[in-house]
């Protein structure tokens, strides 16, 4: 069927036109990474516009930057009613000042009724300062909001010791009522691509970084982070494959940013040393990403896993135990599996 | 040089169970910690005074029922700590909290630098240490590695963009700690006893205010409120991918990305 009809008539569509200013609204402070708006600032696009459409009220997207102008399109796309639009040589990178004059100034002039911002380093920096400015709540790192429409207060979930539960809160009288969301904790919105505006551009005031960068600190080591600690362990089993195996268990640990680690049988073999062993007679573990690559997974190794938040396992065996503790089990060799795996994270 | 660190206490995870198919949390044991980050902070402040001039006073992040973990600052080396007391200062959120903070740090005669943990360990969150940036007017430095003073600046070393960087401000400068940044010293002994028995060189070094002598009730009341806990449906273990072992790792890959990306 021809379709093209369809795009004849949404390319009619009206551009959208915002309400006067000084109406409350949803707004959100966009992310910009690499050129682009930030996947999470489009979850925070979609979140707010349903929390908007429940108020009554409009969705603003606000956008910083050097250049990027051409990037409140997609803001609209993603169902921003208003788009503002910074564009100053000064706002090139994020530097807490310069974006923190603007901001406020914006927010003093409109009078948000609701402020989100990514749980990221620009938004994590900004969103305490917003609110302290304008004695507004803040609500950090939320992954999930409702609303109760009697007062108009949105509700926030918050991860509580690394999300073993959450915790509601809400700041019922005071406004702005500022959030930050977690990237990847709310859907992406549809992204409907005949929707266009025209943004407001704001008058940008120069501001000075309090914060000078000296240089790089190349004498620096980090501490190392204790296997404990870490959020991201691989780890090798007796059935890893051999030398060969441990390798790919190398390889894979680099591309994740993790650790190297195994069980008993990895240091059996000479791969790792007694404190990389992962057991309840070793070492504990609790970490958000848990890579088990040939460990069958006895009792003792299993029992020092059991806090950590996902768990892959990779054995040939299908009766390994180590399956019943996986959130995801693949029944394979290891150096089958890893080669493929190491360029499916390429991709 | 006037150095303030922001010291909070949190429950041992290692002592709770939560069961989420319960609705509860259970705790075994109640033991509490120092804000992992927050001891990082006071280490930092520690090292500061090691090498210069320096006075360290420690104050709470949030209404304390004990003294302890303050006591526990001057027996590791702080010159002072500021026990927060008063039935209004019970309830006060980081917003709260911020006030009464800034207004004791005004009646301490103003801070060069307040140095706090970027993160609590429980709740995730890290808006009080930037709140009183505001509040004092001054620079804030977030996420840092290590922190140090010299001709009349504050030095930090931060990552930014996969780098170590090394960062200045001046004074009045706001510091987070990272948690695991640096690891915090032993109390001494001598000092430790001290500070419990009120004696020697420590033995007026704790002193209690009350919050209503520093601000009004009114800004003590607490801008954001709990409505009660959720938990997570329980984990559904032991799902198998199929196919081709290309097939399952692009099943694997996907779901670390998502995994990684939360």
């Amino acid at each position: 069927m021809d379709a093209s009809y369809l795009d004849l008539l949404m390319a009619q569509q009206e551009e959208i036109t915002e309400e006067a200013a000084g109406g409350g609204g949803v707004w959100v402070v966009a992310d910009v990474v690499n050129g682009s708006i930030a996947p999470v600032t489009l979850e925070g696009i979609g979140a707010a516009r349903t929390l908007a459409d429940s108020l009554g009220a409009y969705v603003y997207g606000v956008l910083l930057g050097a250049g990027g102008a051409d990037l409140a399109q997609t803001l609209y796309q993603a169902g921003a009613d208003g788009v503002r639009v910074a564009d100053d040589a000064g706002l090139s990178e994020f530097a807490l000042e310069p974006y923190l004059h603007v901001l406020a100034d914006l927010f003093e002039a409109e009078q948000p009724e609701v402020v989100i911002l990514a749980a990221t380093q620009q938004g994590q920096e900004l969103a305490p300062r917003l609110a302290q400015r304008m004695g507004g709540g803040l609500i950090e790192h939320v992954t999930a909001v409702t609303l109760d429409e009697a007062t108009r207060t949105v509700q926030g979930a918050v991860p509580i010791y690394g999300g073993q539960y959450f915790e509601i809160l809400a700041c019922p009288e005071a406004r702005p009522q500022f959030l930050t969301i977690e990237p990847g904790t709310f859907p992406a919105p549809f992204v409907d691509s005949y929707r266009k505006g025209e943004p407001t551009l704001l008058d940008v005031e120069p501001a000075t970084p309090a914060v000078r960068v000296i240089g790089p600190a190349e004498d620096f080591e980090p501490p190392p982070v204790p296997l404990k600690q870490a959020p991201v362990i691989v780890a090798a089993g007796r059935q890893v494959g051999g030398e060969a195996g441990f390798a790919l268990v190398q390889q894979l640990a680099t591309a994740l940013g993790g650790r190297v680690a195994g069980d008993r049988g990895a240091r059996d073999a000479g791969w790792i040393e007694a404190g990389q062993v992962v057991d309840v007679r070793g070492v504990e573990v609790a970490p958000e990403v848990y890579v088990a690559a040939g460990i069958r997974g006895d009792t003792f190794h299993n029992a020092a896993i059991e806090e950590a938040g996902f768990i892959l396992a990779i054995h040939p065996d299908p009766h390994a135990p180590i399956f019943e503790s996986a959130d995801l089990g693949l029944e394979a060799e290891p150096q089958d599996v890893l080669p493929a795996l190491l360029e499916a994270l390429g991709d | 040089m006037r150095i303030i660190v922001i010291l909070g206490r949190v429950l041992d995870p290692s002592g709770i169970v939560v069961k989420g198919s319960a609705g509860r949390i259970f705790v075994n044991r109640e033991e509490y910690l120092i804000q992992p980050a927050d001891a990082c902070a006071l280490e930092a402040a520690l090292r500061i005074k090691d090498g210069m001039a320096a006075e360290v006073v420690a104050l709470p992040r949030s209404p304390l029922p004990d003294d302890d973990i303050l006591r526990q600052a001057i027996a590791r080396g702080a010159d002072r700590a500021i026990y927060l007391t008063g039935p209004a200062l019970k309830a006060a959120d980081e917003a709260a909290m911020t006030g009464v903070l800034t207004a004791a740090i005004e009646r301490l005669g103003g801070a060069d630098l307040v140095l706090i943990g970027s993160t609590t360990l429980d709740t995730g969150q890290g808006q009080l240490g930037l709140r009183l940036a505001e509040a004092l007017g001054g620079a804030q430095i977030t996420g840092a590695w290590q922190v140090s003073s010299a001709d009349g600046q504050v030095q930090a070393v931060l990552q930014r963009n996969g780098r170590y960087v090394a960062v200045e401000a001046d004074p009045p400068v706001v510091v987070t700690l990272l948690p695991g940044a640096l690891k915090l010293r032993y109390p001494d002994g001598v000092r430790l006893i001290n500070v419990y028995r009120g004696v020697g060189e420590v033995g007026d070094a704790l002193e209690a205010w009350d919050a209503a002598d520093l601000v009004d009730e009114a800004a003590l009341t607490p801008l954001v409120e709990s409505r009660g806990k959720e938990f997570a449906p329980e984990r559904e273990r032991g799902v198998r991918a199929s196919g081709t072992p290309a097939e399952m790792a692009q099943a694997a890959a996907d779901a670390l990305r998502q995994r990684m990306r939360r």
